[in-house]
């Protein structure tokens, strides 16, 4: 198959006739950073079909590609429209405009951030009947919160009792927004601690979360951890792109 | 008649289901340092089980380049994780005769990883002899393709790796001409990720130091 060009992509994401190429359109431009004029004014649009009811699963498949592409555009045009779908009905959206927002440290999304962790694990931390996930998709919302990066007391007590949440990558969640926001060891040391956890899935989201933190003081237990090559790596550079320190470079050289 | 260790060792493999029989079988294996317990491991390596799969490796890393070719020929294309940890072993023991098969697994392997591996290989096998000339322009232009990559990782190894390869020869201006150049443009805002442009300008401050 021939690789897409810029131009076919963005008519593939401006068709309706066919769904997956308007999928993987959504998807492409987002991964290549397209700075085509038109990427975010056609991403913008695929979001409406959202409030559709019954929304359609192909357009709602297109529009979550769509807000994570947006998360990666970071272009200030996307703030309000994804603090609106903070408010929809659908886990996915909120979850996935929830990271997206993270990304882009859009401040006005602190407040309902906040909102929707009200209450604390027994709230919107609540275990559901039937289904895998939480109340609300907190790892996503408190991730969000340590991004945007405003360390305020009010932000910091909403986030503080999800460190005791019963589900590790929660409560590792809430470590690496705590450390982001604090910059205290003792949330590094959380995490780490977490890092030796017997799941192989724990210690992988664990791992991303040290990185994603900047805190170059974990390169150690990143380097010693046991999970494989590829994901360090993955820590390794939010690390290196937050503290622009060449031990972490010499570490990433050693792990290719 | 008493079996052999390396048999006692085999026949332990086989038995293991759990993982961690299947490691303490691997790291007896390994601990033999035999040569004949190549064909083992590297079926140990197609066994999808990560943990099991880095003990074999680094068995098979340490029985040195006598290993390689029983590598070389043993490699099964179909079965991604035995490909990426043979790459990851040869890339590891620098030997000149895997250049083909690096070559062609950075060419042609969709697994990201199986290209990191093989870019990393092709900045530090060690070359010698009278191909020597040859073998250097091979990997300058694979890693060339390297940081053309779409994937960020292989970018990466590919600053690192012209890096490697730069930093004590110099005896083809042409072909450092073009790896500064490749490095440039790693290391400029046509590059998207930044762990890539911090690489790359790594690289070219100490080539340049020079």
């Amino acid at each position: 198959m021939q690789p897409l060009n810029e131009q076919q992509v963005i008519a593939n994401l401006r068709q309706r006739d066919d769904a997956s190429d308007r999928y993987y359109a959504a998807w492409w431009i987002g991964k290549m950073r397209s700075q085509h004029p038109e990427a975010v004014p056609l991403l913008l649009d695929t979001l409406s079909a959202l409030n559709d009811d019954p929304v359609d699963e192909d357009d709602r498949g297109v529009a979550l590609n769509a807000i994570r592409a947006l998360g990666l555009l970071l272009n200030p045009a996307a703030h309000d429209p994804l603090m609106q779908l903070l408010g929809s009905k659908d886990y996915s959206v909120r979850e996935e405009a929830a990271r997206s927002l993270g990304a882009m440290k859009t401040k006005e999304a602190i407040p309902q951030l906040c909102q929707l962790l009200s209450g604390g694990p027994a709230a919107a931390g609540r275990e559901q009947v039937g289904a895998s996930t939480l109340k609300e998709p907190c790892e996503a919302l408190l991730e969000a919160l340590g991004n945007i990066g405003v360390n305020n007391p009010d932000v910091v007590a909403v986030i503080t009792p999800f460190s005791a949440h019963p589900r590790p990558l929660v409560r590792a969640a809430a470590c690496r927004a705590l450390l982001q926001l604090m910059k205290e060891q003792r949330w590094a040391n959380e995490l780490e601690q977490l890092l030796q956890h017997p799941e192989p899935l724990v210690r992988r989201g664990v791992l991303l979360d040290l990185g994603a933190s900047g805190w170059t003081a974990a390169l150690p237990a990143i380097e010693d951890a046991s999970v494989e090559a590829s994901l360090k790596l993955v820590a390794l550079r939010g690390l290196a792109e937050q503290s622009d320190d060449i031990k972490v470079l010499d570490v990433m050289d050693r792990l290719l | 008649m008493t079996a052999s260790d390396l048999q006692k060792a085999v026949l332990a493999l086989d038995r293991a289901t759990m993982t961690s029989e299947l490691v303490k079988a691997t790291q007896t294996l390994c601990g033999l340092r035999n040569l004949e317990a190549a064909p083992t491991l590297i079926k140990v390596l197609g066994f999808n089980n990560p943990a099991v799969g880095a003990v074999a490796t680094q068995g098979l890393i340490a029985l040195g380049r006598d290993v390689v070719p029983t590598l070389l020929v043993s490699l099964d294309v179909g079965n991604y994780g035995a490909r990426a940890w043979v790459i990851r072993a040869i890339a590891t023991l620098r030997d000149p005769r895997g250049l083909d098969l690096l070559e062609h697994a950075l060419k042609a392997d969709i697994a990201p990883s199986v290209r990191r591996s093989a870019t990393r290989g092709l900045a530090e096998m060690e070359l010698e002899g009278p191909s020597f000339f040859r073998d250097f322009s091979r990997c300058c232009e694979a890693l060339f393709k390297a940081a053309a990559d779409d994937e960020w990782i292989v970018r990466y190894a590919a600053a690192f790796g012209l890096e490697q390869r730069f930093c004590q020869n110099s005896t083809d201006t042409g072909l450092r001409m073009q790896a500064i150049a490749h490095l440039e443009q790693l290391s400029s805002t046509s590059e998207a990720v930044k762990v890539v442009q911090q690489r790359a300008k790594l690289a070219l401050q100490r080539l340049q130091a020079e």
